[in-house]
């Protein structure tokens, strides 16, 4: 199995993969982007119990938690372009790059709906019924008042999604997309050389979600400086009570990855 | 190409033949991931010397990178090891004799060792501190305390986060067809492309997978249900 291991390997393959790593982050950003937009639009009638939308978006929410990513990048791979031909629309020729953001964006737009729902859900009730009680449309409660509290608690939820859809890009090599993994794939295939190839693809990998990592909690520091009482400071800090009703926020808050709930 | 909606049917017939294969992967990786995180997890908690920071480090590189390079670094890097450590001690031993499924439930565990430790961590965190010095009041030693006292309400505490995790496992396992194990996704591929017909497949495996997921979300549910009989506080 290959030619024996050589440590000079692993880092003459960095900057290879690296010139990849945009690939990787095009795929990241164009899919969360698709996936804000989508989560919005399913997270709403569920939150207003919008009668037969509602019901599609449980469905959706469900079939996308419930089935393996592959899975999904497969059958939107075949399927779309069949479905859209018996709309008479040939998209048979469209890049494969298309393909990937849209179902990773159906994908994360699903966990993402869930994290929207879950943190607008445990900003506290008595915040709309004051917002309207200063004479606020629902539309302005909504804005004004709801939805900067429930971005404050998503983000930490939010962060651990970004971080799980970069480690999820590393499946769209099975569509022949040039990204970080592919790329290692081809060089240890070209030389003989897998381990190193992959010892450095998963050095890459782990330098970029850290330093996501880091760039996240800056965020969310910044959005917490309101709640003074137990923001991330302190959570981050070695407590054993359960106490303080930001903890308890954002424990309630679970949309893990994992979880079909119909 | 046209759309064969009664095909949908034959291949899901067809994959239901590999449903066990993706069950003992899931099951290995999540009982083994259990184990091990729960050392991790303990590990970290009690912050014991280099064992402590050699688990968080553990920790930190798998989370950080995806599941699929952990499989590929240990299918490719894992024959080298042992062929070369089995060479320096003559063991006789050839890494070839492990069946390809082997790398898979090795792969799967370390990765869910990783995810479950962090899940088993916040449950133990949950539990009130004054809990363990109660069992110590009583002349409860550590592991007393903990197995009787500390374990249940932390497991109750992280039975979602558990379901979830077993769920991410049985998602991640359809990585496999990659080392070669022929689960529920690989047969549909193979389906797919002995009939040409990718879609249909594809839709047949969705629906088993969304199946399985939710019939662990039930049980969980259940399982949940009862795990919880002592929280309902009052006195009967």
């Amino acid at each position: 199995m290959g030619a024996p291991f050589d440590i000079t390997y692993v880092l003459s393959y960095l900057p290879k993969l690296l010139s990849t790593l945009g690939m990787t982050l095009l795929i990241v950003g164009g899919s969360l982007l698709v996936g804000i937009v989508v989560g919005f639009l399913i997270a709403l009638p569920r939150l207003y119990r919008i009668p037969v939308l509602n019901t599609l978006a449980r469905v959706y929410v469900s079939f996308f938690r419930g089935t393996p990513i592959l899975i999904q990048l497969f059958l939107f791979y075949y399927g779309l372009p069949e479905i859209l031909k018996l709309a008479h629309l040939d998209i048979s020729k469209a890049p494969v790059l298309m393909f990937v953001i849209i179902t990773y964006g159906l994908h994360t737009g699903a966990f993402m709906s869930e994290t929207i729902r879950a943190s607008v859900t445990a900003v506290d009730r008595g915040q709309v019924e004051a917002a309207y009680a200063v004479g606020m449309t629902g539309y302005q409660a909504f804005t004004r008042i709801v939805l900067p509290q429930a971005m404050a608690i998503a983000v930490p939820v939010f962060s651990n999604l970004v971080i799980a859809l970069l480690k999820d890009t590393s499946l769209a090599f099975t569509l022949g997309v040039m990204e970080m993994t592919g790329k290692a794939q081809t060089l240890g295939s070209l030389t003989q050389h897998f381990i190193e190839a992959y010892i450095s693809l998963a050095l890459i990998y782990l330098v970029v979600s850290l330093t996501l990592e880091k760039l996240l909690l800056l965020a969310e520091r910044r959005l917490l400086q309101h709640e003074q009482t137990d923001g991330p400071e302190r959570r981050s800090r070695f407590r054993l009570e359960r106490k303080g009703s930001y903890r308890s926020m954002v424990a309630s808050v679970d949309s893990g990855k994992g979880g079909a709930d119909l | 190409m046209k759309l064969d909606i009664s095909f949908i049917g034959t291949a899901f017939i067809q994959l239901l033949s590999a449903i066990p294969t993706t069950l003992v992967i899931t099951f290995v990786s999540v009982t083994a991931g259990f184990i091990i995180g729960l050392i991790v997890a303990l590990l970290r908690i009690f912050k014991v010397p280099v064992l402590g920071q050699i688990a968080s480090g553990y920790v930190t590189f798998i989370r950080g990178t995806p599941m699929l390079t952990h499989l590929l670094l240990i299918y490719f890097g894992l024959p080298v090891l042992l062929d070369a450590l089995s060479e320096q001690f003559g063991w006789g031993f050839k890494s070839s004799s492990i069946p390809m499924i082997g790398f898979a439930f090795i792969s799967f565990s370390i990765t869910a060792g990783a995810y479950m430790s962090e899940v088993i961590r916040s449950g133990l965190l949950a539990v009130n501190r004054g809990q363990l010095e109660a069992a110590y009041s009583v002349g409860m030693t550590t592991p007393q305390a903990l197995r009787r006292v500390v374990f249940p309400q932390a497991l109750a505490v992280s039975l979602p986060n558990l379901s979830n995790s077993v769920i991410g496992m049985l998602h991640g396992s359809t990585l496999v067809f990659t080392v070669s194990v022929v689960d529920i996704n690989a047969k549909a591929q193979i389906v797919a492309s002995t009939n040409w017909k990718f879609f249909e497949a594809y839709l047949a495996a969705a629906v088993i997978f969304w199946g399985l997921t939710l019939i662990i979300e039930r049980i969980t549910a259940v399982i949940e249900k009862r795990i919880n009989l002592y929280n309902r506080g009052g006195v009967a």
